[in-house]
């Protein structure tokens, strides 16, 4: 191993980043992963457009209306207009709920009759419409309840804790899954775009033709993205806790080391693309592929693994997304860290899976033209 | 001493070089010659040690086999691979390449050497300039010294003079020279260009995987005396460069040959026969000069890559556009085509004095182009390429099936048409380019570096066929190349350097200016006194 | 008009012959958006449940619990203590945690107001509150009898808000865009790499003539391969509702696909190679996606959001799709959708024309 020569490679590798531009790739595209899906990607829907159509008039059916008028949730009309011309609306995607509180509300109320409040919703986007409906549920029972005889009814209340991220924020829930798709697609592209550049330029016969070992090339192509990614883990910890304000509860230290780990593992994916492709474009394309979806699905973002079955739990283990983004949402929401055995498994796990991919990447590594 | 045995390259099924054996001794130059895909890069690179191989190379008395075998020797190899300024790094100085280069083979500092290279090299006070932005020529002296900065004792150069012009060619030519004066080294040096293999000591002539002949320059001329006339008339013969070459007598006196007439000869033995063009003859109006060009100028930001550069192209005239690479031609050809906007200048074609887009639409029929790198459609065959073409030009579906078969037949290439162009040589893909260039008969041919790549048997027969259609069609061509031997078959020729005009004359008036000279020569006298 | 044909035919003839990118495009559309449709779910599913019954086997217990089953829920896990479902549910072993208090039988025999303690694992929000929501149905219909209150909740235009539904339709409108971009870009800059476009632009064809040949060549591939997804994919395996007019479904996606072949024009104007191309497209795909609407509703987004988002194609055409296949829209109410992308891409091209399309 000499030193020296990984240096002045390593060196080398540092001065074309920066004077090719493509350090601001390095920063660039994980920051934008963040800011976008962190933003983009939210599941709760406010401001839904909201009809009431009040047949009733009553004080009773007047408050009730209201009470939609008062919420981020909402946005709401009382109109009068019949409940056809709403659908009309809805039709054409100006309206999303509609509220059709019928005549003598008030009255078959306080007489203790059973009467029937129309709810409409636009469920096109099915989510939406699940979440919709949970909202105006809410409201409708609550307000209702307020104005109920006061006779026994047997009735169950739910009281809820939740854990974690009581306030059920979206970005609590995904901005952790995303730090673990980030730190997984940019350092892949990077070290393998390091060493394809080579193939595609014809630089690599410096390598082939000189006294360089593998091992001396490998650790001078594979540091770099490594210490450059290191950097984004630190920008990813800020961009989650201070403009998404995601609470961090468990020990910086555990993500720092098990986020380490986990670039060296996306290092050695990047690596193993690179043996197998020749272009930078095939290169990309490839890195992309093997790691995007994966960390979508298996990040836990979307689903969590307990809820998976058969063929995609198998999967979900076989990929490396699912161990990090286990210690990622303790670190940030739960915080048992290593008194936990499953940490520590999953941590040896991530360790195992870098060094695997980085010996077999050396192995399938060829110091000839091929 | 470099020995090599019965090496043989394969890439699957195919062969690249078979049972290759030959010897190099110390301080001696020993050049690869022979056309595209003849084998000579196969060869240098499994004796380099960076392809896989069979058979045996010995270097000094140790034996190897394989590119792991041959990793302990690395320290005293070095290669140069084909392509300008392949081993650089566009975003590095020339200091931080020698850095580099230094370190990563260990090479202690020796500040006395590496000044004398950089001096060599001509690039002492370049030192901070970027690679990207050194010019053809310096490239490939940087390549060549980067290589030379841990002193190898065999140094392995795969065309390193392709594209460079032609005072650097002389100077690398110096930097070796002085090199193998100084320390003991074997060289392995592949070309294109037959001047430079003249002063080899040693030549291995490549065909089609195998090497056919070798032997020093002299030897290998005097095996091509008998096989060669002066310029006349015959039937199964080649006749290029004011010489034919024929095995059977010709009723003419014996001229002398050049390296050149190893190919020629070579063929024939084969019962490969010259390709006769037959172009039917047509008549055409034109204006006397149809391309009019004054002071036209080309900028890339602060980069100038035409300076202010003037040039006439008369009605049936050969014009050659000669420089090195990155000399501005292509730039220039691709002004006057307007597929780059014009900076600065005047420009008429046809008679006709270009200002806007709407200019140049009547005057497209008039023209022909043929791009760099032959551009056609790799996943369509030939015929379905001409076909095309043919339609966008506004010829009827007849006329076009006519066009095919009669360009096909007098080109050469008719058995080739349901093929695609990447499983064909560059040669039968520059005619059929030229083909659809002149598919819709225009009166004016523009030909970027249709004979860069193309081995000289190709490149003969070209000529031949852009002077039978100057002669049938009066056709006027402007044809960029940087051989500047190719200078001879033009009417007149304009050479360009770093965006300017040095040279606009004709050849004869030039060589009277220098009697006895080459055009490779006298070209260098031209590049000095500009320097 | 010859022209026309002759370089249309050619891209197609082109395309086939590229084995590899017909494959790529085939797994994409077919294969992707399968897999995305079956696998991704959003809403509660196979959610594991974990409780503690202190209320030693009441038939209220395991009423409730009763309720709490496939496809949503897993079968709920008995465990012994309080602390044991803490912690299987810090280990993510439990999603939902149910508590049964001592008295929480008695107390709703009394005729009163029991209550039921549950720990939720609120990582992943969506599915926590959906799946409270669940339980607040359940528990409510034990009530619900006597409650004087009924909600007539209809959910129009997709019933079951069946995710499967949607979710493959919005990853086959992804896929439309970044194909569309990259296909329609990629047509023009190979030409520009191999050096055919200078060749092209020398021909008397008018260059008009040429992109709007060449784009419609991608435009066509891409209507076959959406109509091919959305016959085999959406309605063959999802069985996607079809409420409005197919002929409309149809020529909007053509609409669709040409403004989207604008923003590729665009693309190839800027771009020499095809690695330029790809970088791009993905730095132009992420806004298109996310100001489209598909995964964050236009409404709730910040207002100048809400402006940018005008520019997205894909947010005309997704609320048209949804509006023709799910609300059964009539036509006439669908023209500002083909407004809004014929205007864009028209502009697209103008500028793409202008970039690549002329000599000088």
């Amino acid at each position: 191993m000499r030193l020296g020569a990984i240096r002045a490679y390593m060196l080398k590798e540092f001065i074309d980043l920066k004077r090719s531009k493509m350090i601001y790739l390095v920063y660039l595209l994980p920051i934008m992963i963040l800011i976008l899906f962190g933003y983009g990607i939210r599941l709760e829907v406010t401001h839904a457009r909201t009809i009431v159509i009040d047949q009733d008039n009553s004080k009773l059916s007047i408050d009730l209306a209201h009470a939609f008028m008062h919420s981020k949730y909402f946005d709401t009309k009382i109109l009068p207009i019949t409940p056809d011309e709403a659908l009309a609306s809805m039709k054409r995607a100006k309206t999303d709920i509609i509220i059709i509180i019928p005549p003598s509300f008030e009255k078959n109320l306080l007489k203790g009759l059973k009467s029937e409040i129309g709810v409409f919703i636009d469920a096109s986007f099915p989510l939406r419409g699940r979440v919709m409906q949970g909202y105006v549920q809410g409201v409708l029972l609550n307000k209702a309840s307020e104005y109920l005889p006061p006779q026994k009814i047997p009735l169950i209340l739910i009281n809820q804790r939740l854990l974690f991220n009581q306030a059920m924020r979206d970005e609590n829930a995904i901005v952790p899954g995303l730090i673990a798709l980030a730190l997984l697609v940019a350092p892949a592209i990077l070290a393998a775009l390091l060493i394809v550049k080579e193939k595609e330029y014809g630089t690599i016969f410096n390598f082939y033709a000189s006294p360089l070992s593998k091992a001396e090339f490998l650790i001078a192509k594979l540091t770099p993205p490594f210490v450059l990614h290191s950097v984004n883990i630190f920008i990813a910890f800020f961009i989650a806790t201070y403009i998404f304000d995601v609470p961090f509860r468990g020990s910086f230290a555990l993500f720092w080391v098990a986020s380490e780990l986990y670039v060296a593992v996306a290092v050695g994916i990047g690596l193993l693309v690179s043996i197998i492709t020749r272009t930078q474009i095939a290169a990309t394309v490839l890195a992309m592929l093997i790691t995007i979806i994966p960390s979508f699905l298996y990040s836990g973002m979307l689903m969590p693994i307990s809820a998976m079955e058969g063929g995609s739990y198998i999967e979900a283990h076989l990929f490396p997304v699912m161990y990090y983004s286990y210690i990622l949402y303790d670190t940030f929401l739960i915080g048992q860290g290593l008194q936990s055995s499953t940490i520590i498994l999953y941590l040896s796990i991530l360790a195992l899976y870098g060094t695997g991919l980085i010996l077999i990447g050396s192995k399938l590594l060829k110091k000839e033209l091929s | 001493m470099l020995e090599v045995k019965n090496l043989t390259v394969r890439y699957g099924k195919k062969i690249a070089i078979k049972n290759a054996t030959f010897n190099a001794h110390n301080k001696e130059i020993v050049g690869l010659i022979g056309a595209d895909g003849a084998g000579k890069s196969s060869t240098l690179h499994a004796i380099a040690g960076v392809q896989r191989f069979e058979g045996e190379v010995v270097f000094n008395g140790y034996a190897y086999h394989s590119p792991a075998e041959a990793e302990p020797l690395k320290s005293q190899i070095a290669l140069m691979p084909q392509g300008l300024g392949l081993v650089l790094y566009p975003d590095l100085s020339v200091k931080e390449h020698f850095e580099f280069f230094k370190r990563i083979r260990g090479v202690k500092d020796d500040p006395a050497y590496e000044e004398r290279l950089l001096k060599m090299a001509g690039l002492y006070k370049f030192q901070d300039r970027l690679a990207k932005n050194l010019s053809g020529g310096m490239k490939q002296k940087l390549s060549l010294i980067c290589t030379l900065l841990h002193r190898p004792k065999l140094l392995i150069l795969d065309e390193p003079t392709t594209g460079v012009d032609p005072l650097s060619r002389r100077e690398l030519w110096e930097i070796l020279d002085e090199t193998r004066h100084a320390q003991d080294i074997v060289i392995l040096y592949s070309t294109a260009y037959m001047q430079e293999a003249q002063q080899m000591d040693k030549i291995l002539l490549f065909d089609e995987g195998e090497i056919i002949a070798q032997g020093k320059a002299e030897e290998l001329l005097k095996s091509a005396e008998p096989y060669t006339y002066e310029e006349t008339s015959c039937d199964e013969c080649f006749c290029f460069d004011k010489r034919c070459y024929s095995l059977k007598p010709l009723p003419v006196p014996h001229a002398k040959p050049t390296l050149e007439a190893l190919f020629f000869i070579n063929a024939l033995k084969k019962g490969k026969k010259e390709t006769r063009f037959q172009i039917k003859p047509k008549k055409v109006q034109t204006p006397p000069i149809i391309v009019e060009a004054k002071g036209l100028t080309k900028r890339f930001g602060d980069f100038v890559a035409d300076d202010h550069i003037d040039l006439t192209l008369h009605a049936g005239e050969i014009l050659g556009l000669l420089g090195a690479n990155g000399a501005g031609k292509t730039t220039f050809i691709k002004m006057l085509l307007g597929l780059y906007p014009i900076d600065e200048g005047e420009l008429w074609l046809l008679g006709k004095k270009i200002e806007s887009y709407e200019d140049r639409i009547e005057l497209k029929n008039y023209i022909g182009y043929m791009s760099q790198n032959f551009a056609l459609y790799k996943d369509m065959t030939i015929k379905e390429n001409m076909e095309y073409f043919g339609k966008l030009h506004e010829l009827p579906s007849k006329t076009i099936a006519q066009k095919i078969e009669e360009l096909s037949q007098g080109l050469g290439f008719a058995e080739y048409l349901d093929e695609f162009p990447t499983s064909l040589p560059m040669g039968i893909n520059q005619r059929f380019s030229l083909a659809t260039a002149i598919l819709h008969e225009p009166v004016v041919l523009f030909l970027d570096e249709p004979t860069s790549g193309v081995d000289t048997i190709a490149r003969a027969g070209f000529w031949k066929l852009l002077h039978e259609l100057k002669r049938k069609w009066r056709i006027s061509i402007l044809i960029t190349t940087h051989y500047m031997s190719e200078a001879e078959y033009c009417d007149r020729v304009v050479v360009l350097k770093e965006g300017k005009k040095i040279v606009d004359d004709t050849p004869q008036h030039l060589h009277e200016l220098y009697p006895g000279l080459s055009f490779e020569e006298i070209f260098i006298n031209f590049y000095k006194e500009t320097k | 008009m010859r022209a026309f044909w002759t370089i249309l035919l050619k891209e197609l003839t082109l395309f086939m012959r590229s084995v590899g990118l017909v494959v790529a495009v085939l797994f994409f559309f077919l294969v992707d958006v399968y897999i995305v449709g079956n696998d991704i779910e959003i809403e509660p599913k196979n959610v594991s449940v974990g409780y503690v019954d202190y209320s030693n086997g009441g038939v209220l217990s395991k009423k409730i619990l009763s309720h709490l089953h496939a496809p949503e829920f897993k079968k709920p896990i008995p465990f012994q203590s309080h602390e044991a479902l803490s912690k299987a549910i810090f280990d993510k072993k439990i999603v939902v945690g149910l508590i049964f208090d001592p008295d929480f039988q008695k107390r709703y025999d009394a005729g009163g107001a029991t209550q039921l303690n549950v720990l939720l694992d609120s990582t992943a929000a969506t599915q926590s509150l959906l799946t409270l929501n669940y339980l607040q149905n359940i528990v409510l219909g034990f009530s619900s009898p006597k409650f004087p209150i009924e909600l007539k909740i209809h959910k129009l235009f997709n019933q079951n808000s069946d995710t499967k539904k949607f979710m493959p339709l919005a990853e086959l409108l992804s896929i439309m865009t970044l194909f569309g971009v990259i296909l329609s870009a990629s047509v023009f800059v190979k030409e520009k790499e191999q050096g055919t476009w200078d060749i092209m632009l020398l021909t008397p064809v008018d260059s008009r003539i040429i992109i709007f040949a060449k784009t419609t060549s991608q435009v066509l591939i891409l209507f076959f391969l959406t109509m091919l997804s959305t016959g085999i994919d959406l309605f063959g395996i999802f069985d996607l509702p079809l409420n409005g007019s197919f002929a409309a479904y149809a020529l909007m996606t053509l609409v669709f696909l040409y403004s989207i072949a604008g923003i590729g024009l665009f693309v190839a104007a800027v771009s020499n190679t095809i690695m330029e191309v790809a970088q791009w497209s993905v730095f132009l795909m992420m806004p298109i996606i996310f100001l489209s609407g598909a995964w964050t509703p236009i409404y709730s987004m910040n207002i100048y959001l809400q402006y940018l988002a005008y520019l997205s194609p894909l947010r005309y055409y997704i609320e048209g799709v949804e509006s023709i296949l799910f609300r059964g829209t009539p036509v006439e109410d669908l023209w500002l959708y083909f407004a809004g992308m014929t205007v864009i891409g028209a502009f697209l091209f103008m500028v793409g024309y202008r970039k690549i399309g002329k000599l000088f």
